[in-house]
C-alpha cells in the first residue's frame, strides 16, 4: 500500500466512523487509531529514500485542459509534516476516545477529525497548487466543524464561524494568487516551479500581486498578525481538536506553504522584510497576550501564536541556519505543544477547571499526566536534554547570523523565549507542584488513552534531545534541504556546541524566565492598561465591525432587491439586462440579413398574430385564471413555432412544460385573494416601456447571433457532424444534453433539485405554520 | 375534484403516459424525446392522478417521497459520470455497449445519465405539485 492508499483509507475511515460508532460505541477510537498509525509506519519506511536526497511523485490526470492533475510530491519537507501529522493524529484519535467518552456525537466527531487529517496529509503531499488549494479549503471546512463541535453553545458557533471566515477569506486570496502564479510560471506543479533556476519565479512580471495574495492565504491560516485573533477563540473546541489543529497541524499549513514556496519566492526583495517582520510581530504579540491569560488552554493558544510567528520569522530570514532552526523548532513544538494541549485537556476533564490560579499540587493525583506535562514544559522552556533546547540553540544561532537589524533580532528573540519559558512554568509545572487545592471535580488520573500520547511524545522529545544526530540527518536535514533547494543538505544537529554566545543566551533565558515567572502577577497588573487599550483597537474589533458592516449592507440590498415581490424581481432582472445589452450594442452592429432568413409562411404568421393578441389580452384581463389561459396560448404558440422550424424536441418539451405550468399556476392561484389592486397609470406606462425595451433587445440579440453565423463557424455544425460518430446518437439535442454538455446538464438538474427543496422549505417548514 | 369520468379515464391514461414516458426516455438518443421530456410526462401522469384521487393517494401510489427521488436521480447521474474514470478515461466520457438489446436498444452511460435526469425531473415536478396542492388555502 502506498501513501495515497493510506490517505484514501483515512478519508474512508472518516465516513465509516458514524456507522462504526453506532455499533462499537466508545471502542471506535481504538479501531480508527489504526489508520493514522498505519500511515505513520508507512511514512517511516519512506524516510531512508528521502533522507538520501530522493523524492517521490505520483500523477493522475484530472482536468488536463485546466492544468489540474492529481499529482503528489513527497520530499523532505512533506515527509516531516506527514510524520508529525500521522503520529500526533494517532494519539489524538485515542485521546478523543477518553476525552469525549460517552458522547453520542463521537462518531460525527471522528468523521470531521479524520476528514481533517486526510486533507492535511493531502495538503502537504500535493504537487499541483490547485490540488493543494482544495485540500487547504477542506482543512478549513473540517476545522470549522471541529471548532464548532459544541454547537449548542453560541460562543462556540461564533468562534467556528470566525475561524472559517478569516481562513476562508485568506484562502480565496490565495486561490487568486495561485492561479496568477500558475499562469505566470506556465505550470501548476510545485515541483516544476522549484526545478526552475533560482530567481525565475520572483522575477516574473506581476509577481507583487502573486506575492501579496499567497502570503494572505498563508498568514490567515497560520494566524499571523493581524489575523491572529481567530486562533485563541478557536479554543472553544474540545481539547483533542486544539491539540491537533492548533498545535501540530492546521495552523502550520501556512508555515508549510511559506516553506514550500521559499525556493521560488525567497529571493524576492520583499520576502525578508515582510515575512520576517510579520513573524516577529506575531511572536511578540503572542507572548505578550499569553502573559495576561489565566485559562490554561488560552495560554497555550497564545504561545502557539508566538511559535507560529517564530517559524514565520525564521523562514523570512531565510539563511541556511534559519531554515535549519525553523525545521528543528517546528518538530520540537509539535512534540511538546500537542502533549501540553492534551495534558491541559486531561486536567480540565478530570478536575473541572482550567484556571491556572486554582490548579495546584495535582502531581500526586495524576502522575502520568504530570510527567508528560513536565517534559513538555521543559522542552518548551528550552532546558538541555530535550529537543526544545536544541531548537532554541539553533534559533539563537540563526538570529546571531541573520542579516539585517543585527542585535534587534537577538533582543526580540531572547525576549520572546524568556516569556515563553515563564509560560512553560505556568502551564506545565505549576499545576502539578505545591500544595493540593480542591477542584470542582474530584481530581484523579485520566484513562490510559489520555496520557499514553503525551508520554510517548515526551519520550520522543527526550530521545531527540539527547541524540539529535539521527533526527538531524534523517528528518531535519532533508526538510531544510527541500526549503533551501539543496536535496543533499546536511544538518548536523548537535546537543553540545561548546561555550559560545548561543549557549550563554540560553542560560540567560532560563534565568530570566524564572525571574519573570516570579514577578508575573506584578507584570500583569503593570501592563493591564496597555492590554486593555490594545484590545479595544485590535484587529478583532475591526473584524467585528467589518462583519457588522457586511450584515448592514446585506440587509439594505435585500430590502431593495429581494423584497419578496415577484414583479419587482422581474423588473430588476429585466431592466438590468436591457441596460447591459444596450451598453454592448454599439460594438455589435445589428445587420438585417433578409436573404438568409426563411420566408414567412401563412401558418407561421397566423401563429405569431395569435400569440401577439393573446399577449396583449393577458395585460387587460380582469381575472388571474383568464390570464393563465391567455398566457398558455402564447406558450403553445411558441411550441408550434418550434415544430414549424423542425425542432420537435423543443416543441415537445415546451408543450409539457406549458401543461405542467398551468397545473402549478392553478394550484398556486387557488389560494391567492382575488385581484383587487390594479397598477396605477404611471406604473403601467413604466412596465410597458420596460416590456417593449426587453422585446426589442431580445430581437436585436437574435439578429446579432444570426449575423455571427456568417463570420464564424457555429458550434452547432460540429455538434451535428459528430453526434453519431462520436456520441452514438442521431438526436443532436439529446446528445448535447447527455454527452457533449453533460456537465452543464448535471449542474442544471442540481439547480432544479435545489429549487424544489427551496419550495419544500418555504411551504412546509414555515415556523409559524398553523 | 371527484368525478367519475376523470377517475375512470385517469387510471387508463396514467398507465399509458407512464409507458410513453419510458418510451421517450429510451428513444431519446436517436429520436425526439429524452430524460427531460420523459420525466415531465411521467410527472404529469402522477399529477393527473393527484387531481383525480387526491394528493394522498398519489403519494401512496408513488411510494417514494419526491425529495428522495431527486436524491436518487442526482446520484444516478453522478454515477454515470464516474464510470469512465474507473478505466482512466476523463470524467463523463460516454461508454456504450456495442450490442443493442431487443426493445430497449443500446445501453450506455449517457442513457444512465438521462435516466438520472428523468428521475430528478419527476421528483422536482411532483415535489412542486404535491407541496402546492397540499397547502390549505389561508382563510382570512
Amino acid at each position: 500500500m502506498g501513501l495515497l492508499h493510506w490517505i484514501a483509507l483515512i478519508f474512508a475511515g472518516g465516513f465509516a466512523a458514524p456507522f462504526l460508532h453506532r455499533r462499537l460505541g466508545d471502542r471506535t477510537g481504538f479501531l480508527l487509531a489504526v489508520l493514522p498509525f498505519g500511515a505513520f509506519v508507512h511514512f517511516c519506511t519512506l524516510v531512508p529514500a528521502v533522507a538520501a536526497g530522493g523524492s517521490l511523485r505520483w500523477e493522475f490526470p484530472w482536468a488536463p485542459s485546466l492544468g489540474i492533475s492529481l499529482s503528489f510530491f513527497v520530499d523532505g519537507l512533506s515527509l516531516l509534516f506527514l510524520l508529525v501529522i500521522s503520529l500526533v493524529g494517532t494519539f489524538i484519535v485515542l485521546y478523543a476516545a477518553g476525552y469525549l467518552h460517552g458522547k453520542t456525537t463521537l462518531g460525527r466527531f471522528y468523521l470531521a477529525l479524520l476528514l481533517f487529517m486526510g486533507s492535511m496529509l493531502g495538503l502537504v503531499a500535493s504537487d499541483n497548487i490547485i490540488l493543494l488549494f482544495i485540500f487547504w479549503e477542506l482543512t478549513s471546512i473540517s476545522s470549522f466543524l471541529l471548532i464548532g463541535y459544541y454547537h449548542e453553545q453560541e460562543s462556540s458557533r461564533a468562534s467556528a464561524l470566525q475561524a472559517l471566515l478569516v481562513t476562508g477569506a485568506g484562502g480565496l486570496a490565495m486561490l487568486a494568487g495561485l492561479i496568477l502564479l500558475g499562469n505566470a510560471a506556465g505550470t501548476y506543479e510545485i515541483s516544476r516551479m522549484l526545478a526552475m533556476p533560482a530567481g525565475t519565479i520572483s522575477a516574473l512580471p506581476g509577481f507583487l500581486p502573486i506575492f501579496i495574495l499567497v502570503l494572505l492565504g498563508a498568514f490567515t491560516k497560520s494566524a499571523q498578525f493581524p489575523f491572529h485573533f481567530w486562533l485563541p477563540n478557536a479554543m472553544a473546541a474540545p481539547a483533542p481538536v486544539s491539540a491537533f489543529l492548533h498545535s501540530a497541524t492546521m495552523v502550520k499549513a501556512g508555515v508549510f506553504l511559506l516553506a514550500r514556496l521559499h525556493p521560488a519566492f525567497g529571493d524576492y526583495a520583499l520576502w525578508t522584510p515582510v515575512v520576517g517582520s510579520v513573524g516577529a510581530v506575531t511572536m511578540l504579540t503572542g507572548v505578550f497576550l499569553a502573559m495576561h491569560q489565566s485559562d490554561l488552554k488560552r495560554i497555550l493558544a497564545y504561545t502557539t501564536l508566538a511559535v507560529l510567528g517564530t517559524l514565520t520569522m525564521l523562514l523570512g530570514i531565510g539563511t541556511e541556519l534559519a531554515i535549519k532552526a525553523c525545521m528543528t523548532y517546528l518538530l520540537a513544538h509539535a512534540l511538546y505543544k500537542a502533549a501540553l494541549f492534551m495534558t491541559s485537556g486531561t486536567i480540565d476533564h478530570e478536575t473541572g477547571t482550567r484556571d491556572v490560579a486554582v490548579l495546584s499540587g495535582l502531581g500526586s493525583k495524576m502522575p502520568f499526566t504530570a510527567t508528560a506535562a513536565l517534559i513538555g514544559a521543559l522542552s518548551m522552556a528550552g532546558i538541555p536534554l530535550l529537543i526544545g533546547f536544541v531548537s532554541k540553540e539553533y534559533f539563537y544561532k540563526a538570529l546571531l547570523d541573520a542579516p539585517g537589524p543585527g542585535v534587534l533580532w537577538e533582543v526580540i528573540g531572547v525576549g520572546a523565549s524568556v516569556l515563553m519559558g515563564a509560560l512553560a512554568i505556568v502551564t506545565g509545572i505549576r499545576p502539578f507542584f505545591g500544595r493540593f487545592r480542591e477542584t470542582p471535580k474530584h481530581a484523579h488520573e485520566g484513562p490510559w488513552t489520555m496520557w499514553i500520547g503525551p508520554i510517548i511524545l515526551g519520550a520522543a522529545a527526550l530521545k531527540f534531545g539527547i541524540f539529535p544526530g539521527w533526527v538531524g540527518t534523517h528528518l531535519i536535514g532533508p526538510a531544510a534541504g527541500s526549503i533551501l533547494g539543496e536535496p543533499a543538505f546536511e544538518a548536523n544537529l548537535k546537543l553540545w556546541h561548546g561555550f559560545n554566545t548561543a549557549l550563554f543566551l540560553s542560560i540567560l533565558t532560563v534565568v530570566l524566565a524564572v525571574g519573570v515567572y516570579l514577578i508575573a502577577p506584578r507584570w500583569r497588573s503593570a501592563s493591564q492598561p496597555l492590554y486593555k487599550g490594545l484590545a479595544s483597537v485590535g484587529p478583532e474589533s475591526a473584524y467585528g465591525r467589518i462583519l457588522d458592516g457586511i450584515l448592514v449592507v446585506a440587509r439594505w440590498q435585500t430590502g431593495i432587491l429581494q423584497n419578496g415581490k415577484l414583479r419587482n424581481y422581474v423588473l430588476t432582472v429585466g431592466g438590468f439586462l436591457v441596460l447591459l445589452v444596450i451598453w454592448v450594442l454599439p460594438k455589435n452592429p445589428v445587420v438585417l440579413d433578409f436573404d438568409r432568413m426563411i420566408p414567412p409562411s401563412i401558418l407561421g404568421v397566423t401563429v405569431c398574430v395569435l400569440m401577439i393578441i393573446a399577449a396583449v389580452a393577458t395585460c387587460f384581463v380582469q381575472s388571474r385564471f383568464t390570464a393563465i389561459l391567455t398566457l398558455g396560448v402564447v406558450g403553445l404558440g411558441v411550441a408550434v413555432l418550434f415544430f414549424l422550424f423542425s425542432a420537435p424536441d423543443l416543441a415537445m418539451t415546451q408543450i409539457l412544460v406549458e401543461t405542467l405550468t398551468v397545473v402549478l399556476f392553478v394550484l398556486a392561484f387557488y389560494r391567492l385573494p382575488l385581484l383587487r389592486e390594479f397598477s396605477s397609470r404611471a406604473v403601467k406606462i413604466r412596465d410597458a416601456l420596460l416590456a417593449a425595451g426587453f422585446g426589442l433587445v431580445m430581437t436585436m440579440l437574435v439578429l446579432i447571433a444570426f449575423h455571427f453565423e456568417t463570420i464564424a463557424t457555429p458550434i452547432s455544425e460540429y455538434m451535428s457532424a459528430n453526434s453519431l460518430p462520436m456520441a452514438n446518437g442521431r438526436n443532436v439535442v439529446n446528445v448535447i444534453l447527455v454527452d457533449f454538455r453533460a456537465l452543464d446538464t448535471l449542474g442544471e438538474i442540481t439547480v432544479l433539485a435545489i429549487a424544489a427543496l427551496g419550495v419544500f422549505a418555504m411551504l412546509k417548514l414555515r415556523p409559524n405554520k398553523p | 375534484m371527484n368525478t367519475l369520468i376523470l377517475n375512470t379515464t385517469c387510471r387508463v391514461i396514467m398507465g399509458l403516459l407512464l409507458v410513453f414516458s419510458v418510451f421517450l426516455l429510451l428513444r431519446g438518443h436517436n429520436l425526439p424525446g429524452g430524460g427531460f421530456s420523459g420525466g415531465l410526462v411521467a410527472a404529469s401522469s402522477f399529477s393527473l392522478f393527484a387531481l383525480g384521487y387526491g394528493v394522498e393517494a398519489a403519494r401512496r401510489l408513488l411510494r417514494i417521497h419526491p425529495c428522495t427521488l431527486i436524491g436518487i436521480g442526482l446520484v444516478v447521474a453522478l454515477v454515470s459520470a464516474v464510470v469512465a474514470p474507473v478505466w482512466d478515461l476523463p470524467f463523463f466520457t460516454g461508454l456504450w455497449d456495442k450490442n443493442p438489446l431487443p426493445v430497449v436498444g443500446k445501453l450506455g452511460t449517457p442513457l444512465l445519465f438521462d435516466t438520472g435526469v428523468y428521475i430528478v425531473v419527476l421528483g422536482v415536478v411532483l415535489q412542486l405539485v404535491f407541496s402546492f396542492s397540499e397547502e390549505e388555502p389561508e382563510k382570512n
